[in-house]
């Protein structure tokens, strides 16, 4: 009668959940008829995401933390394993770095170090950690990643280089992976009305950038495709077209 | 998005049913031909000879699907016109009381119906478009239409028609909730005068969504971006390459094909294969670069579809054909009369064909 009944329902782990394109995603998966991990450093509005989430028997874990920090990802590790698989991985979390955006020449190596540490250790740390879950679903990673991951603009080197360093990871993961089943893909989901797109323009008007919202289109064509065809692909939600590219 | 620029145009008389059910042949609708000189008058089968040998007629090869079905649920019965299939149980749908009455339903994210029968989820409402909805279904509604689907209507309909009468003689690839109406006049007997001369023909693959006329919420300034499946074969790639260095005239057989095809030229400008969905928005200030004609009908003032018009061949032309096509009773919507824009002019006196000196 009910979706539970038959094959069991696909579980995806969402970190930096609690607002943005995270709290966005989740409520998608979860009208979707994902079971639900949710990460965010602090509790409040993870669970307020949580208790949000509308859709049919809504199943969710929340697991606040930071994600550099080992026993977050190991709290989260647990949360997955109890749910029995692991169908997605959204590594979401990302530090912006110190605001206003400093140039690189002025930027602290202290906190290019923690960034990098956000943006790139910890996603690298929750795929090795969750491998065996991963492999067992036949599970896909999904980077998110951004165009200052290409840009070279001002102001963004720090976060940019990070971005471009998990692009490369994500790239390696999909060709050391493929054979396991496990794929790897890169979003740049593009300029979106968000905390941190405000914390990058602080005091500017940044109403004009659409809603995160507005890349649910592109989430729904892309856990729609083929996973291994895409997998070692960098798509852009936000372009004029989206395409697997033939093999 | 800045529409300032797009055309305010003149409405004509719709038609409410198909040629066919006004004792005309399907290739007999009229056709208006827009060019650089003007707009001249003529019939569709005209066609034979106002194309030349060496041009090309790029075609949709989508299939209309019975894609209005019935529906249930909190708000009672109503109907679920599905437009665009992302996956096997995931759409993009319209939720309508019925076809004359569009809404809105009060349904959200997270609420259950049923569709012909089959259990569905409304996941989220579309971005920017809030009377289309995700919708997550338990079965294949594909099977479902194939037994309780019916074509997409709208209120100017003046009833049900089979869904024959959506069909186009290119359809080939089930996909479409509304026609790709531009390819209805074509008929064998004309394909085959058109291949007789010299005029070749290529598929494309588009499939259209719902377009919802007379909800108008497609206004000035709030152009939602509305991605569609498309598919540009490498063979169809080709054949524009030859026709384009042989002089030919490349048609595009409605804005869908325009849609197709920009959505694969590549950053040389040249058309690649390409297969995916597409987002791409046409309008002024993206010019359009693929083809050198346009054969489409007459459409309300959808903003999306004027606004691709006005990109081709500039507001003032597209206002002046829409004046006079309303004051000399050419028929508007799918079961209309027929619109052949040329970029230079028809006959062979083109530029285009000098010999260069």
């Amino acid at each position: 009668m009910t979706a539970d009944d038959r094959a069991p329902r696909p579980v995806a782990l969402i970190t930096g959940a609690s607002r943005g394109l995270g709290a966005t995603l989740a409520r998608f998966l979860a009208a979707e008829g994902y079971r639900l991990v949710l990460n965010a450093r602090g509790p409040g509005g993870l669970d307020a995401v949580a208790r949000g989430l509308v859709g049919p028997n809504v199943i969710v874990r929340t697991v606040p933390g930071d994600v550099r920090d080992p026993s977050t990802r190991d709290s989260l590790s647990e949360a997955v394993r109890e749910l029995g698989r692991l169908d997605l991985l959204v590594n979401n979390a990302s530090d912006l770095g110190p605001t206003p955006l400093p140039p690189l020449t002025e930027c602290a190596p202290d906190a290019l170090a923690s960034v990098l540490e956000v943006n790139v250790l910890a996603p690298l740390a929750l795929v090795q950690g969750l491998l065996p879950i991963l492999k067992s679903s036949r599970g896909e990673v999904i980077n998110i990643s951004s165009d200052a991951a290409v840009g070279g603009y001002p102001g963004w080197g720090a976060y940019g280089s990070s971005k471009a360093a998990l692009d490369l990871i994500s790239l390696t993961l999909a060709h050391e992976l493929a054979d396991a089943g496990v794929s790897v893909v890169s979003v740049d989901p593009g300029d979106m009305r968000t905390a941190m797109h405000q914390a990058a323009y602080p005091g500017e008007d940044i109403s004009d950038r659409p809603l995160p919202e507005a890349t649910l289109p592109f989430w729904a064509w892309l856990l729609n495709q083929d996973s291994a065809r895409a997998s070692g692909h960098r798509f852009r939600a936000q372009a004029e077209r989206w395409e697997v590219p033939a093999q | 998005m800045n529409d300032a620029s797009l055309p305010a145009v003149r409405i004509g008389a719709g038609a409410d049913r198909p040629p066919e059910e006004r004792e005309i042949a399907r290739d007999h609708v009229r056709l208006l031909l827009s060019d650089l000189l003007g707009e001249t008058h003529a019939r569709f089968d005209h066609l034979a000879g106002i194309l030349r040998s060496g041009d090309l007629l790029v075609v949709n090869e989508s299939e209309t699907l019975p894609a209005s079905l019935p529906a249930s649920g909190e708000p009672g019965e109503f109907v679920v016109n599905l437009s665009t299939p992302y996956g096997p149980n995931l759409w993009v749908a319209e939720p309508r009381w019925d076809a004359a009455h569009p809404g809105p339903l009060p349904v959200g994210a997270g609420d259950l119906v049923r569709v012909g029968g089959v259990r569905c989820t409304i996941v989220s409402e579309f971005p920017g478009i809030p009377r289309l909805v995700f919708l997550r279904s338990e079965e294949d509604l594909r099977e479902v239409m194939r037994s309780q689907g019916q074509p997409i209507r709208y209120g100017y309909a003046a009833r049900a028609f089979p869904l024959s009468a959506y069909q186009t003689a290119f359809a080939r690839v089930p996909g479409s909730a509304e026609m790709p109406s531009a390819g209805r006049p074509f008929t064998g007997r004309l394909l085959d005068r058109l291949a007789r001369g010299g005029v070749r023909v290529a598929p494309v693959v588009l499939h259209a969504g719902v377009s919802s006329l007379e909800v108008g919420d497609s206004g000035p300034g709030s152009v939602p971006v509305f991605p569609e499946p498309f598919e540009v074969p490498a063979a169809t790639a080709n054949t524009i390459g030859d026709t384009r260095a042989s002089g030919g005239r490349v048609i595009a057989v409605g804005t869908t094909v325009v849609r197709a095809l920009e959505s694969a030229v590549d950053s040389c400008g040249e058309i690649r294969e390409a297969r995916g969905f597409t987002r791409l928005y046409l309008n002024p200030g993206r010019p359009i670069r693929s083809v050198d004609g346009l054969l489409t009908g007459f459409h309300d003032a959808r903003s999306t579809h004027l606004a691709l018009l006005a990109s081709f061949f500039g507001s003032e032309r597209v206002e002046r054909a829409y004046e006079v096509a309303a004051r000399t009773g050419y028929l508007w919507h799918e079961f209309g009369d027929s619109h052949l824009i040329l970029r230079g002019s028809a006959g062979p006196a083109d530029e285009r064909d000098s010999p260069a000196s």
